[in-house]
């Protein structure tokens, strides 16, 4: 997990570039922002499996390759927009040089190594501006709807537009990942982590057996067609939770990922308090 | 002096000696704010990549030299890649490093 500073730092770094090429609307063109510095763009070949992407120096030229074996765009967008945040946050060389001549670490966003967290971080706030997307957001209805939406005006995967909707909404909301039966992990949204009594669901932790989630999870073919369901529940239904509060859920199948994407939109708590902390948070 | 970084004596050195231009002006040309240099210089900041490329270009220099990686200034060193999820690494990707490295080389040569 990155702290605060560090956050916005990159978020920071991104704003100058979008700012330099005077980016002021969206989708964000990644590709573009590459060429305008002279640094080759090349799809790999989509029939190869290996790295989602890669950042090349020869001498004084760069070049980036990003893998097309997922179909998704949104995908291939944030690849190519990780890869220039290797390019642009500063430090980066001395950390790849530190290594011998390639960085070595894993992908995703619970991948624990910071260079991998900071050039995610500065993939989202690239190809999500923070006022761009407030915007765009503020127009939307909260939950999925949002979600979706906000994916298809920033060209996203619905997986890294939840987490960047978690971060920079002001409604009580949470995004759950899973891959099975159980949570792979959890954002939450400051205004929800503001909720006296709730506490984050760790990795592992069971899906609710009466949830749209998991009925989704257990029909077979759901997840790859892309299904989507929703239902009303409860906060103690998903959370260590003190008090009960009404939720709704919305779950779509992520299709080749063979994950599911849940959006949990908590109504209006009776009680609050002042301790937040200042950005989502993924509990191992 | 000599704890500082390679970067930050070969950067003041290259500015000083080689180049002769003050902080403020090697800024302008690199197009980088008038602080940046002197907080590279002092070790107080770390360079991106974009920010080695922009100081290299107005120096005369080479990237790999500035970052202490082959003595002669305008030479270059070993090709790097840079990637995640290094044990999904595939032949074909290590295909597709030598294709991007010829593009490059071939790019290079034309001067574009």
């Amino acid at each position: 997990m990155l702290d605060e500073l560090k956050r916005q730092a990159i978020e920071k770094c991104a704003g100058t570039v979008l700012e330099d090429d005077q980016i002021i609307a969206l989708p964000v063109k990644p590709v573009e922002i590459a060429e305008r510095r002279g640094i080759l763009v090349e799809p790999k070949p989509s029939s190869a499996k290996g790295v989602s992407g890669m950042l090349v120096k020869a001498g004084d030229n760069f070049a980036i390759a990003y893998a097309t074996h997922i179909s998704s765009e949104g995908f291939r967008r944030f690849s190519v927009a990780h890869e220039l945040g290797h390019y642009f946050i500063p430090g980066h060389p001395e950390a790849i040089f530190a290594n011998g001549n390639q960085h070595v670490s894993h992908a995703g966003f619970v991948a624990g190594d910071p260079i991998e967290l900071e050039a995610d971080h500065f993939a989202a706030s690239l190809l999500m501006p923070r006022a761009l997307f407030v915007r765009a957001m503020d127009r939307r209805r909260d939950g999925m709807d949002a979600v979706q939406g906000l994916a298809e005006v920033c060209e996203t995967s619905l997986t890294a537009t939840a987490i960047r909707y978690a971060e920079l909404s002001s409604a009580r909301v949470a995004v759950v990942v899973s891959s099975s039966t159980t949570i792979d992990y959890c954002f939450m949204s400051k205004s929800l982590r503001t909720v006296k009594g709730i506490r984050w669901p760790r990795k592992g932790r069971p899906l609710p057996k009466l949830s749209a989630t998991l009925g989704l999870r257990k029909r077979p073919g759901a997840v790859d067609s892309r299904e989507a369901d929703s239902t009303d529940g409860d906060t103690t239904d998903w959370f260590d939770s003190d008090h009960e509060l009404s939720l709704s859920e919305e779950v779509i199948g992520l299709g080749e990922y063979g994950r599911t994407l849940t959006v949990l939109t908590v109504d209006e708590p009776d009680d609050d308090d002042d301790d937040a902390e200042q950005s989502p948070q993924f509990l191992r | 002096m000599t704890d500082k970084s390679q970067f930050a004596q070969r950067l003041r050195h290259a500015r000083e000696e080689m180049r002769q231009v003050t902080q403020g002006k090697l800024a302008e040309l690199a197009g980088l704010p008038a602080t940046a240099i002197s907080h590279f210089e002092a070790d107080a900041r770390k360079p991106s990549f974009d920010s080695l490329r922009r100081l290299a270009n107005a120096l005369n220099v080479t990237t790999d030299w500035l970052l202490g990686r082959t003595d002669e200034p305008s030479s270059s060193g070993v090709v790097s890649r840079f990637h995640r999820d290094l044990q999904n690494i595939s032949e074909s990707d290590l295909q597709t490093v030598e294709l991007l490295v010829k593009a490059l080389a071939d790019k290079n040569k034309s001067g574009s």
